[in-house]
């Protein structure tokens, strides 16, 4: 019923493409990636971004999207079908390159950590880096240990210890060699949801402290947007957009986007005297749509207000009390529901008739094929 | 998400376990074909005489042996793990111990045993009076009874590890929908253990139709012991090939029953957490039932067998019996096994890794390829490489080819807990590995070969003792004078003289027990 209508607001535009043609070469840069397991079902397609020194970049996508895909292949653990990757801009895939993984330096966070069970922590961390001295192997690992925050455990053997601390000499492992970039594999998905906020917040600061690239998958917007300076966000082996978190949400280049980063809703609309009229009220004609165009409006529960109680057209479906906020779901008058959110405090009895006003900064339209 | 890469390429690696795998299938291609190209009057020949006395005798033997271990072996294992009676503890473990004794040497104690003015015959006498008919250890219920007694453990292991891992819920669940007792044992229990016995059921028929030993001392007609005599006393091997060509479908058959099974019955494992059953308190009247019987039980398959071993080996002590050649027995036969096992772990490495790592249709035909040891019975193994090697005089009754045929029907079992060792290992592991500046040969040194070290060595010891036991390829391969222990066994019971032959069995057995029990505590696989 849509097809994407990328709305750039001002200042904000940022193409994946437009980086790597500027002045400094990126870090990683993907052109036209294509993967694929079965030559008629490519797992990626045409995937092409890139990644500045220091910068963090999530990739972002339901289970099955081939984010692990594009990161497994920039590790060098799946081939390249179509397509190149340069690291530090040296080619190290293509259709007739293949470098392995272990030419790449490129540290890697796995999704069950992977740590090594027949070593301790310390000889886990000092894995890769049996070709150093032993003096500067033995400071590397102490230097390591400090980092994560693991002194005392390091005789321990990983099943010994907790998920947060596996983490972190899985973390450990992969940075002691000093790789390029790190790779990061749904990095909290093993971790309890309380563990997860703190070793975000630390893996945050570690990388920014360490100024490590790093790339990161997870299925997770929140997630995302804590920890990316770019999201590149995957649907079907596609990638559908690439930019910072705040473009993401509030500018997506598509609905499946608008939808997976947060709740949206999409209210049909008609362009009539330069504005998009809806049962909702006008918004502004932000797409530069022509007259009589038919489009969809994206609505976000905190574009709305409920301002009239007890009189209106729409009605009150349900309630849905978050802590922070209310979120209620709407029945407007044509059989659409649409999601308004309110203050916590702000309580109103399900069935009530309420009337909303728009309350939207910008507008988002995609076009709407009927 | 795990994902194998990919092999683009035909690797050092595939082609030499390509290799491998042809070398052991050779042999039983050759066997196929040699029965294929003899001329049809041998097939008529046998057709009429020999063959449907061989399939009745087979069959049924085999048929008895399975209902037979079928009720031994659940019945045990439904006592043991759902009865709190003496000694349960003690049970659990005990009925293992029968695995530790070879079949020729168990049936060479009950010839003695059932043989007329034997110890069972006369106590059977005592009790039903002096003229009571008894049977013969040289018949259908003589074979039957030392089959059974030597593969129950089997069946009791299968049923005793789906019984403790049946989860309790599903009866419960079956009991609040309003199902009575009975009810639910024939609805839910049985539909969901059933794959578990049928697999044991093919396991044990498939060890009784590749057996040689017992079948040959208890001159029982079946297949093994016609292909050997074939071979043996008329020097016939097209008609041996033909016997072995009958076999080794009937073996086939099993093995593809029991593989189906099993697999079925993975399905049925539960995920998740499990409740085992708890053991239900019994009295003193069923308590000493159900020990009476465990008594009985274990006593014919281990105890009575044991200590006549024991008897006669101080006996031959005693009379000064036991002389140095007994020492060149024992060398010959670490070597040879050291060896076999040896090579079998060297070869059989490049085979389980690639058929883990990278399953591509080739990989996982060549292991299919060297799995077919397993529907190799010794005699026809031994035929194959008989016929194979007859052209190559300078190898030809050397230990060499000894060696192969042990290679061929004992990599199975090594690669088996090879190849599951491999795979408890996490691919993971090794991508870690890689991504730390680990080239592939150093992942598999630095990770994998430590991980997996404890199950190759117990596929060394399995594949060691399996060697150690092994009869009719040594008896028809062995080059001339060189004999082993199992050789002796054979030898010295065939004449009944059951004071030379019991030092060796009794070694035997002695080393076998331990490896039984270390190996029947994570896996029943054990032959």
């Amino acid at each position: 019923m849509n097809s994407q209508t990328v709305m750039q607001s001002p200042g904000t535009k940022k193409f994946p493409h437009s980086q790597f043609q500027g002045e400094s070469s990126p870090l990683l840069h993907l052109r036209h990636v294509t993967c694929a397991y079965h030559s008629q079902h490519p797992a990626v397609r045409d995937i092409s971004l890139s990644v500045n020194q220091g910068e963090i970049l999530c990739l972002l996508g339901p289970s099955g999207c081939g984010k692990t895909t594009t990161l497994r292949a920039i590790a060098g653990f799946e081939k390249v079908m179509i397509g190149e990757i340069y690291i530090n801009g040296r080619l190290v895939s293509s259709p007739t390159v293949h470098w392995p993984p272990d030419k790449r330096r490129v540290g890697m966070v796995f999704q069950d950590y992977a740590l090594f069970p027949h070593l301790c922590v310390a000889d886990n961390i000092g894995f890769g880096l049996n070709q150093w001295e032993d003096s500067q192997r033995k400071s590397q690992i102490h230097k390591m240990i400090e980092l994560v925050g693991l002194a005392d455990l390091e005789r321990r053997y990983p099943h010994e210890l907790s998920g947060g601390q596996q983490q972190r000499v899985a973390l450990a492992r992969a940075l002691a060699p000093n790789p390029v970039m790190l790779l990061m594999d749904e990095p909290f998905s093993n971790l309890d949801p309380d563990m997860t906020i703190k070793m975000r917040k630390e893996l945050y600061h570690l990388l920014r402290q360490t100024k490590t690239t790093s790339i990161l998958v997870t299925h997770d917007h929140d997630e995302a947007f804590a920890m990316a300076d770019q999201v590149a966000v995957l649907h079907e082996g596609n990638l559908v957009q690439c930019d910072t978190p705040e473009t993401i949400y509030h500018v997506p280049s598509c609905p499946f986007v608008a939808e997976f980063v947060g709740q949206a809703d999409f209210i049909p609309g008609n362009i009539q005297n330069g504005k998009v009229e809806t049962e909702l009220g006008a918004f502004t004609n932000q797409g530069g749509y022509e007259g009589g165009a038919n489009v969809l409006v994206m609505v976000r529960p905190d574009d709305l207000q409920i301002t009239k109680v007890g009189a209106g057209n729409a009605r009150i479906e349900s309630r849905q009390f978050r802590g922070s906020e209310n979120l209620y779901a709407i029945r407007l008058a044509s059989g659409r529901l649409v999601h308004c959110s309110a203050s916590s405090t702000e309580i109103y009895d399900v069935d009530a008739p309420v009337g909303l006003t728009i309350i939207a900064t910008h507008t988002v339209l995609f076009e709407h094929q009927s | 998400m795990t994902v194998l890469a990919r092999q683009a390429v035909l690797s050092p690696l595939a082609i030499f376990s390509f290799g491998i795998s042809g070398l052991i299938v050779l042999p039983l291609l050759y066997v196929v074909y040699s029965a294929m190209k003899a001329d049809f009057a041998i097939w008529q020949r046998l057709w009429s005489t020999r063959i449907p006395e061989l399939f009745l005798n087979t069959v049924s033997l085999a048929f008895g042996v399975g209902i037979a271990t079928l009720t031994l072996g659940v019945s045990l294992a439904w006592f043991i793990t759902r009865y709190e009676f003496w000694g349960r503890g003690f049970w659990e473990w005990a009925f293992v111990l029968p695995l530790a004794i070879p079949s020729y040497v168990l049936a060479y104690v009950y010839t003695f045993l059932l043989d007329t003015g034997g110890p069972l015959e006369q106590a059977w006498q005592v009790v039903m009076g002096p003229e009571a008919p008894f049977f013969s250890p040289y018949s259908f219920i003589g074979a039957l009874m030392v089959m059974t007694l030597n593969t129950f453990p089997y069946v009791y292991l299968l049923a005793k590890t789906a019984l403790q891992n049946f989860n309790v819920t599903f009866e419960e669940a079956a009991q609040a929908t309003g199902a009575s007792q009975w009810a639910t044992i024939f609805r839910v229990f049985l539909p969901l253990i059933r794959p578990a016995l049928v697999a044991g059921l093919f396991l044990v028929t498939l060890y009784v139709v590749s057996d040689f030993g017992a079948v040959s001392l208890l001159r029982f007609q079946t297949f093994t012991y016609a292909v050997y005599q074939q071979i043996t006393g008329r020097y016939d091997y097209a008609a041996a090939s033909i016997l072995s060509l009958l076999l080794v479908s009937f073996a086939l058959i099993f093995l593809l029953g029991e593989r189906w099974f099993r697999r079925q019955s993975r399905y049925y494992q539960m995920t998740g957490k499990v409740r085992p059953p708890t053991l239900m308190p019994c009295s003193v009247s069923r308590s000493a039932l159900m020990t009476g019987y465990c008594v009985v039980v274990f006593g014919m398959a281990f105890a009575l067998p044991t200590y006549w071993l024991v008897q006669w080996t101080s006996e031959a002590w005693a009379e000064n019996e036991i002389g140095t050649e007994f020492l060149t027995y024992i060398w010959n036969s670490m070597v040879l096994s050291g060896g076999a096992a040896t090579l079998a772990l060297v070869l059989g490495t490049p085979l389980a890794y690639l058929a883990c790592r990278h399953p591509t249709r080739l990989n996982t035909l060549c292991i299919q390829g060297a799995y077919t040891g397993y529907v190799l019975p010794g005699p026809v193994a031994a035929l194959a490489l008989l016929i194979l090697f007859s052209s190559i005089p300078f190898l030809y009754g050397t230990a060499l080819v000894l060696v192969l045929a042990y290679l061929i029907h004992f990599l199975p079992a090594g690669l088996q807990s090879m190849e599951s060792a491999i795979q408890q290992v996490n691919p993971n592991l090794e991508e870690a590995a890689k991504s730390l500046g680990a080239r592939s040969y150093q992942a598999f040194q630095r990770v994998t070969l430590p991980l997996v070290r404890g199950g190759f060595l117990v596929a060394w010891i399995l594949m060691f003792l399996q060697c150690m036991k092994e009869l009719p390829a040594t008896l028809l391969l062995r080059p001339v004078g060189f004999d082993t222990l199992a050789v002796r066994i054979w030898l010295e019971a065939s004449e009944e003289l059951y004071q030379l032959a019991a030092p060796p069995a009794l070694l035997i057995v002695l080393m076998t027990i331990p490896v039984v029990m270390l190996l029947t505590r994570k896996n029943w696989q054990v032959g």
